[in-house]
């Protein structure tokens, strides 16, 4: 793998670090030569030999141990991880309590659906910020920022007494979702781009479980507190203090644990000197401009927004329409969640063993099919009267749209090279922006009932992954039509080149986007491998279940 | 074709257990006698807000003499219902014709065995549980048959519901106790974070200087 110096590395924000599986992620400037200060002296000097893992020249990790605590680099896996699936937790706390604090709170079906937006709206502004953050102080201060300050908002449900302060308390409670970015930010640093893809998909995948244990574990922690005495409209407020603990903790533990990067915390290693540093205006100028970037931001609205919006009405929904109790309606929208274990990275998965094949035409497909199905589903368990039908409908609607999500991030890298992490990141704030959109609609009023409400969902969001068609690649064409026959577009190198103007071209800053065209040759399937492109050394071909 | 046979049979079954579900769960609201029991229900305080857990009703019920299924009721429920302006925008709350579904009247406030001996009418106080939420809410009583499904009823208001209606204020749920705590892991969270901020800057500079 290359050195990629230059790009994305240059001002705050522009790096977005690892949002998602393919960027080869450079803390530091290893610029030959240059008068870089002590941090690559300490790089240097320090033996490879002293990490348990095995590492690369920049000390990022080759291989992935899951059951590993290892200092840095796995330990570092878990805490992003797991404080990322904490703030799950967090946000969506609310919503299988939802019964109890409507007859609290006086609560109307619009209260109950606002505060369902807001609860996801925050996080759209919140991720995109993330990543200056994480540049500025860190992924560890990044994290621990999110965790310890947004505990508070946790706290404060002890406080609601209406309509208002529960949406206000929920909006705030939901700007701890970029703890998705500051997530892939640590282990990009952390992981060799050979295996990024797949600790990005588990990283991203266990985070999201969150949403899904967030259901069976507050009625569990309600029922206790009342056992103990408590009535139920005060027992759902110390319930809140739960998450909150779990969020002071993490945030504890990241501090003391944690490691910005594999040689050491970003404070007591000086910072990289003089390196071009690419300009925030051009990065974002370029993602602007490319009308993929929308239309991925539309289909990550429909992926992962449907599964926010279900985690936050399908236990409401089990409760209401079946009769059942608060903690069984738990289990059963806990098991929605809980499918990302597997459901995620088996979408990546599934994204490049059809790019091996089909290239880039197969992961189009590959999306489109997930995501159809997924909407599918989501019609049939809107429609379902019975309750095993309900429950059959909706794991197959989650498995549906969550590898759906998997298989967009295997598509989100080949989009562009210069704006890769503002690409990830808007992409990503699509899914919150899904989100609030669908429950906006479907969820807020008593236009719906909640059924027919899932089932509108359910076709909107087929009606919207169409626009996987409309993807096109002038060197690998897209679902329906092949490559430009233009000799000069169907490279590759002229696709990623084009993002730099002619100076800057002169001047070599384009290098890192011509070494990744290189590599992405395999994006055309078969015909690549035939084509003998045998000095790509790796392809973008690893299990790449991300984010 | 064993397979064959075996798939028709599960599904011939699962019919007949959809269908046989379907027939005890058809009992309508609109079957059952109305006004055969007459039903008064005094709050403690008339014409104020009453509050959860700590105001009383005075519940009263008699079977009438015009009520014609008399011979089957064997128990009496009494239940709190919600009124038409508690039930605007709150699907949870709505009123189904089918019994089953109805979930207007959620909350119970008592039942008694009915003894055909007793002509007189019964009176009990209530005093409301601090789980009932704010709303506006009636007195409705199921007469109920050996079955325990319901045959008869009697409410305190009128068929419109409009009439005799008390209002109630749920109790807050909040607690002094529980706003301190709230207070000090949020101020505790904050200063954590800050304390390890300053902490680590200082040991950088020093780290620095040297």
């Amino acid at each position: 793998m290359a050195h990629h110096n230059e790009d994305n590395e240059g001002s705050i924000g522009t790096s977005m670090h690892g949002v998602t599986a393919r960027e080869q992620v450079f803390s530091f400037s290893a610029h030959e030569g240059e008068d870089v200060p002590s941090s690559r002296a300490v790089r240097f000097d320090e033996p490879t030999a002293k990490f348990a893992l095995p590492v690369d020249s920049e000390h990022r990790a080759t291989v992935f141990r899951p059951f590993s605590f290892a200092k840095p680099h796995m330990r570092a896996f878990h805490l992003g991880w797991i404080s990322f699936f904490t703030c799950f937790i967090s946000t969506f706390a609310a919503a299988p309590l939802v019964p109890i604090i409507r007859d609290n709170l006086d609560l109307t079906k619009s209260d109950i659906g606002n505060a369902g937006v807001a609860s996801v709206s925050g996080a759209i502004f919140s991720r995109l910020a993330m990543g200056a953050v994480c540049d500025l102080l860190g992924a560890r201060y990044g994290t621990a920022f999110l965790l310890m300050l947004s505990a508070p908002t946790v706290f404060s449900m002890s406080f609601v007494s209406d309509a208002g302060g529960y949406l206000s308390v929920r909006f705030m409670i939901g700007f701890c979702l970029a703890t998705f970015v500051s997530c892939q930010y640590w282990t990009s640093v952390m992981f060799n781009g050979k295996i990024i893809g797949l600790v990005n998909g588990c990283a991203g995948g266990w985070g999201d479980m969150g949403g899904g244990v967030t259901q069976l574990l507050m009625p569990m922690v309600f029922h206790v507190i009342k056992l103990a005495g408590a009535t139920p409209f005060t027992a759902w407020r110390i319930a809140f203090f739960v998450p909150g603990f779990l969020q002071i903790i993490m945030g504890i533990l990241v501090l003391t644990l944690g490691q910005d990067l594999p040689d050491g915390n970003l404070s007591t290693l000086q910072k990289r000197g003089d390196v071009s540093k690419d300009k925030f205006s051009k990065v974002f100028w370029y993602a602007l401009r490319n009308y993929r970037t929308y239309v991925l931001f539309l289909l990550y609205g429909f992926s992962m927004g449907i599964e926010m919006t279900i985690n936050n009405v399908i236990s409401e929904y089990f409760f209401d329409r079946f009769q059942l109790e608060l903690h069984t309606a738990g289990m059963i929208a806990a098991s929605f969640g809980m499918a990302n274990f597997f459901a995620r990275p088996f979408g990546g998965y599934a994204s490049d063993i059809s790019a091996r094949f089909f290239g880039m035409r197969g992961r189009l497909w590959t999306l489109w099919i997930l995501q159809t199905l997924g909407g599918l589903f989501c019609v049939w368990l809107g429609r379902a009267t019975s309750l095993p039908i309900a429950i059959l409908a909706m794991m197959l609607f989650s498995v549906g749209v969550q590898a759906a999500c998997g298989a967009i991030y295997g598509i989100v890298p080949f989009v562009s090279r210069r704006s890769l992490g503002i690409i990830s990141g808007l992409t990503g704030a699509g899914g919150n922006f899904g989100s609030g959109l669908t429950q906006l609609i479907f969820f807020s009023s008593s236009r719906f009932h909640t059924a027919d409400g899932l089932s509108l969902m359910g076709i909107m969001g087929m009606i919207f992954t169409l626009l996987v068609a409309f993807i096109h690649f002038p060197q690998w064409g897209s679902m329906f039509f092949g490559p430009t026959s233009d000799e000069l577009k169907s490279k590759e190198e002229h696709y990623y080149a084009r993002e730099w103007t002619e100076e800057e071209k002169q001047q070599g800053l384009h290098e890192g986007s011509l070494k990744f065209a290189e590599n992405s040759r395999s994006e055309r399937g078969r015909k690549a491998a035939l084509d003998g492109s045998s000095h790509s050394t790796q392809p973008e071909n690893e299990n790449s279940g991300n984010v | 074709m064993a397979i064959h046979n075996i798939l028709f049979a599960s599904l011939l079954i699962c019919l007949l257990i959809q269908s046989s579900h379907g027939a005890t769960k058809e009992r309508l609201f609109s079957d059952l006698e109305k006004s055969a029991l007459e039903v008064t229900a005094t709050p403690s305080r008339v014409g104020e807000v009453l509050a959860a857990g700590i105001d009383k009703l005075s519940i009263t019920w008699k079977v009438s003499s015009t009520a014609t299924k008399e011979p089957e009721f064997k128990a009496i429920k009494v239940k709190l219902c919600y009124a038409p302006a508690s039930q605007v925008d709150r699907p949870w709350r709505k009123t189904e014709n089918e019994l089953f579904k109805d979930k207007s009247c959620p909350h119970k406030i008592s039942s008694w065995s009915y003894d055909p001996a007793v002509k007189t009418a019964q009176s009990f106080d209530y005093t409301l549980e601090r789980d009932i939420p704010t709303g506006t809410y009636f007195v409705r009583t199921y007469a109920v048959d050996a079955k325990d499904h319901e045959v008869a009823f009697g409410q305190s208001t009128n068929e419109n519901k409009t009439t005799n209606l008390f209002s109630v204020q749920a109790i807050s749920g909040r607690h002094k106790s529980l706003d301190i705590a709230s207070v000090c892991f949020s101020v505790f969270s904050v200063l954590a974070l800050f304390v390890f901020f300053v902490n680590e800057k200082r040991k950088a500079k020093i780290e620095q200087s040297k």
